[in-house]
């Protein structure tokens, strides 16, 4: 279990949260501090106060791929095979070994006609598949997603929602705006104003907003 | 005296970057047009070519009757060239108070805009661009980062413009403004799937929503949640 408890920072004010292993998903309206959640989560940053634990340790001795919706800011290297190669080379990983799971995931995540490419030439969606095979390059424990999805076609999300239920990581935190998506979790948190406003499953927490623009439109659109 | 209509032309423009091309052509007249394709298909560079922002290979692009417009490129960070919100909006020529009211933000003028949340800044970029009322408006992916209620927002504004061109560049599935024409890019070529509701049916890239109301044999109007919920709901056959 991931547990937050007493958690102020920035916009943020959990008293208690508990996330279940499986994949999260975090909604809620612009600003309501569902990045910070994850930046608290996946260690990058700490709370001004309170203690979250993944599994009993803290993030920052959690092994965590992190992708961002806005790539740039993340590219280390020029050239893709360098770029998702990064966290194996860091760590001293054979080179053999290296190449043989950059093209593996590559394969997996339906990139390995861009390894060859440099990241200032590709678009944005293909970003954040770099991105994506980047953070699963060091099997990651704790997958944290920030709207990766907005920039991806049907086709790769429905791949991708493949890709992270079999990446072995005991947990997925995303966050997403395609309602679509989200309902599709296992565990679903809204948030607003920094709050938890609600947290369970997608059945539950859409019930409870069934009035509001967040309720999915295929399930208001029954056919 | 009445306003010449306005017309971009795409006329056999071509991108070639190493093995990887791009053909355009089309005309795009007033209304709104929805161009969608896979992820790489080239609908960034599509968007820059129209703009004139990117140099074809071979081709031409015109703009017959467009006096002005706009680009909104995908990330909004790339707009920012102002320290605050107060510098970012008189970059554009507008009045701080009137963006931060029309983005419904609840933000001071002195912030830096790299301090909002990613969904803040598309909010105050987005303002900014509708303010100016351009004839000709290309929006890539222009929905990302916006929460549902924002997502709505901007499709009634977009309803909104009385008059130009508007395209928009998008892999949303499930926010859309009254689409007039849908193209989509297939193996590096831009094809025009038609007029609504009619393209509906050849549209590759259709969302999963519609797709499954096709294969109902209820075709929506449009595109919109209305639109949408009517043809959900309609009996079978009588659509």
């Amino acid at each position: 279990m991931i547990t937050l408890s007493d958690i102020r920072f920035q916009c943020l004010n959990i008293d208690t949260l508990t996330i279940p292993p499986g994949i999260t998903s975090l909604i809620g309206p612009n600003g309501s501090g569902k990045t910070t959640l994850l930046r608290l989560c996946s260690g990058i940053a700490v709370p001004d106060s309170g203690q979250i634990l993944i599994d009993g340790k803290p993030p920052r001795e959690t092994e965590t791929g992190w992708v961002n919706e806005f790539p740039d800011k993340n590219i280390l290297f020029s050239r893709v095979s360098d770029e998702i190669a990064a966290s194996l080379r860091f760590r001293h990983a054979p080179c053999h070994e290296t190449e043989e799971s950059v093209r593996r995931i590559a394969d997996t995540v339906n990139i390995g006609h861009l390894l060859s490419r440099e990241m200032r030439e590709i678009s944005g969606g293909e970003k954040v598949l770099v991105a994506l095979a980047a953070a699963l390059a060091s099997r990651p424990a704790l997958l944290v997603l920030d709207e990766y999805d907005s920039h991806l076609d049907r086709a790769y999300c429905d791949r991708m929602e493949m890709v992270i239920r079999e990446s072995g990581a005991s947990y997925v935190l995303r966050c997403t705006q395609n309602m679509e998506t989200a309902a599709s979790s296992d565990h679903l948190i809204f948030i607003e104003r920094g709050m938890v406003k609600y947290s369970g499953t997608p059945d539950t927490v859409f019930t409870s907003l069934s009035s509001t623009s967040f309720y999915p439109l295929s399930w208001r659109c029954p056919i | 005296m009445a306003v010449p209509d306005m017309r971009l032309t795409v006329d056999h423009a071509t991108v070639q970057r190493g093995a990887w091309s791009l053909f355009a052509d089309g005309t795009f007249s007033d209304g709104i047009h929805l161009v969608s394709g896979v992820v790489g298909s080239g609908k960034s560079t599509l968007a820059l070519v129209m703009a004139g922002l990117f140099v074809v290979t071979s081709g031409t692009v015109k703009r017959d009757g467009i006096k002005s417009m706009m680009l909104s490129m995908q990330f909004p960070e790339f707009h920012i060239t102002g320290l605050s919100v107060a510098e970012e909006c008189e970059s554009w020529g507008l009045d701080t108070g009137t963006v931060i009211r029309s983005a419904r933000l609840e933000i001071s003028g002195s912030v830096s805009p790299l301090s909002l949340s990613r969904g803040e800044l598309k909010r105050l970029h987005l303002a900014c661009i509708l303010a100016r009322k351009d004839d000709l408006l290309l929006l890539d992916e222009p929905f990302s980062s916006l929460d549902c209620g924002e997502k709505e927002r901007l499709c009634s504004q977009l309803n909104a413009r009385s008059q130009g061109i508007t395209v928009i560049f998008t892999h949303e599935q499930s926010a859309f403004p009254r689409v007039d024409q849908i193209w989509e890019i297939q193996n590096g070529e831009l094809f025009n799937v038609g007029k609504m509701p009619e393209a509906l049916v050849r549209w590759q890239h259709a969302p999963a929503l519609i797709k499954k109301l096709l294969d109902a044999g209820k075709c929506p109007a449009n595109l919109t949640p209305d639109a949408i919920r009517e043809a959900a709901c309609r009996t079978h056959g009588s659509g």
